[in-house]
């Protein structure tokens, strides 16, 4: 007897999709649903425009499913990629102001909170998540407006009445400290280099 | 001409770069930048890495009822299936044709926000072979790995503001050009980004002094003719685009209004 089909390896998974197993295919769609339609509405805050940004996710891991590489990165992040690039593309074309600041509070308080229930709940992801925790209020929205909004310095800028200057700052510094965190472990760590 | 900048400057863009949010002139100084400094190189994959761990915090969500068949139906693995649909999801059948459906689908098969991730991955994997004694060739195909990068990450469709503008020229000796989008009265409104490696791809910033709406991006070729090749919305005349740019020579880009007045101009000979 073989193993059902939803507890194979994601990669078993993709690469089933892939090869337009359709077994493998509801397996794959099943397990990973969640977590792309979860980033989907996350970005652009319509169900209806989210539900067709994570079809599109899906029918991108199909078409390029064989030319994912392990190696490169697992296929839950491979998955996410895909989906935020989509999410980003769309909210660029539908507004100027892919968020409001007033809303990013509840954002930063649902990704800095307990993991359970949460995409990821790795150790690393753990550190990122308590370190986005700590950074000054201005830097965690900074961060979240330009790395899950898409918005640029002087989107940010412009969304929180500071000086271009202040936004670039606030994205650098915050995304320095996490850099810091996630990368904590890595075998050669390095710092930025001489002119 | 792209400015030569030092780490110290890089470092102040580095996280803008590896989110994809760095646009216009800074990106392009930026990239050169890239393209000798390894050191620069690693930090920007380690930011990129970290902007990747940040997405992988976001809360997951319940799909709509349908979801998973609507999806099947999308790649083929189900019959078409009505939007909404609702009640439980309808068991999968076997794929008669479905590579075929999928080899037979017309366009781009890798879309800009894949090239994103695939580029990314790309950069990635080359960093991870890189091993301490790094070479010249390794650099240069390193530094080609993340200008195909971050070059791809700019082409997802902006809604940004402009850039400073210059003359038509080439990035160093990468496939990128750029020129000047100069307005009917040879004003300065903007700049095109022309990618010529592989499947061909263009970023264009504007910056007029006022105008909303919708907005068309042409390609000329060789022959005078122009093609439509995107839109996109500007606000109080700013906005920004990027999508790939078809297979054929190009000598210019334009951009025209809804009303199709021609809004500006540049040359990519």
């Amino acid at each position: 007897m073989g193993i059902p089909a939803d507890r194979l390896p994601d990669e078993t998974l993709l690469a089933g999709l892939g090869a337009g197993d359709a077994e493998m295919a509801v397996a794959f769609v099943r397990r990973f649903q969640r977590l792309v339609y979860g980033v989907a509405v996350t970005v652009v805050r319509d169900p209806g425009v989210a539900e067709d940004i994570a079809q599109r996710a899906f029918e991108q891991a199909w078409r390029h499913a064989q030319v994912f590489d392990s190696r490169r990165g697992s296929v839950r992040a491979w998955l996410t990629t895909i989906t935020h690039n989509l999410a980003i593309d769309v909210l660029r074309v539908r507004t100027s102001e892919p968020v409001d600041p007033a809303e990013l509070p509840a954002l930063l308080t649902a990704v800095t909170d307990t993991p359970e229930g949460f995409a990821v709940a790795r150790d690393r992801a753990s550190a990122l998540r308590g370190e986005l925790a700590r950074l000054p209020a201005a830097q965690g929205r900074a961060v979240a407006m330009a790395g899950i909004y898409g918005m640029t310095a002087r989107q940010v800028a412009d969304a929180e009445g500071v000086p271009l200057g202040t936004a670039k700052t606030r994205i650098r510094i915050g995304m320095e400290k996490l850099r810091t965190v996630y990368h904590a472990n890595d075998a050669s760590p390095k710092d930025m280099g001489d002119d | 001409m792209t400015k030569r900048i030092g780490c110290g400057e890089f470092g102040d863009v580095a996280a803008e770069l590896a989110l994809g949010v760095l646009t216009g002139r800074e990106r392009a100084d930026a990239l050169a930048h890239l393209e000798g400094c390894d050191a620069c190189l690693e930090t920007v994959h380690q930011l990129t890495t970290t902007g990747e761990g940040l997405l992988g915090l976001l809360p997951e969500a319940e799909p709509p009822a349908g979801f998973e068949s609507r999806v099947l139906a999308r790649i083929g693995l189900l019959g078409p299936q009505p939007a909404p649909a609702a009640g439980r999801e309808v068991a999968a059948r076997r794929p008669r044709r479905a590579r075929q459906s999928r080899q037979s689908r017309r366009g781009s098969p890798v879309r800009p926000s894949w090239r994103v991730s695939s580029a990314r991955q790309s950069q990635q994997s080359q960093q991870s072979r890189q091993s301490r004694q790094s070479s010249p060739v390794r650099r240069v195909l390193v530094a080609a790995a993340v200008v195909v990068a971050v070059v791809a990450a700019a082409l997802g469709g902006w809604g940004l503001r402009g850039a400073a503008s210059h003359p038509a020229q080439a990035v160093a000796s990468s496939p990128l050009r750029s020129a000047e989008l100069t307005s009917a009265s040879r004003q300065p409104v903007g700049e095109v980004f022309y990618y010529t490696a592989g499947q061909r791809w263009m970023y264009m910033t504007v910056d007029l002094p006022s105008g909303d709406g919708t907005v068309i991006c042409e390609l000329k070729g060789p022959g005078g003719h122009y093609t439509r090749v995107g839109s996109f919305r500007l606000a109080a005349g700013y906005g920004s685009w990027g999508g790939p740019a078809g297979y054929g020579p190009v000598t210019g880009a334009r951009l025209v209004g809804a009303d199709g007045r021609v809004l500006a101009t540049a040359s990519l000979s």
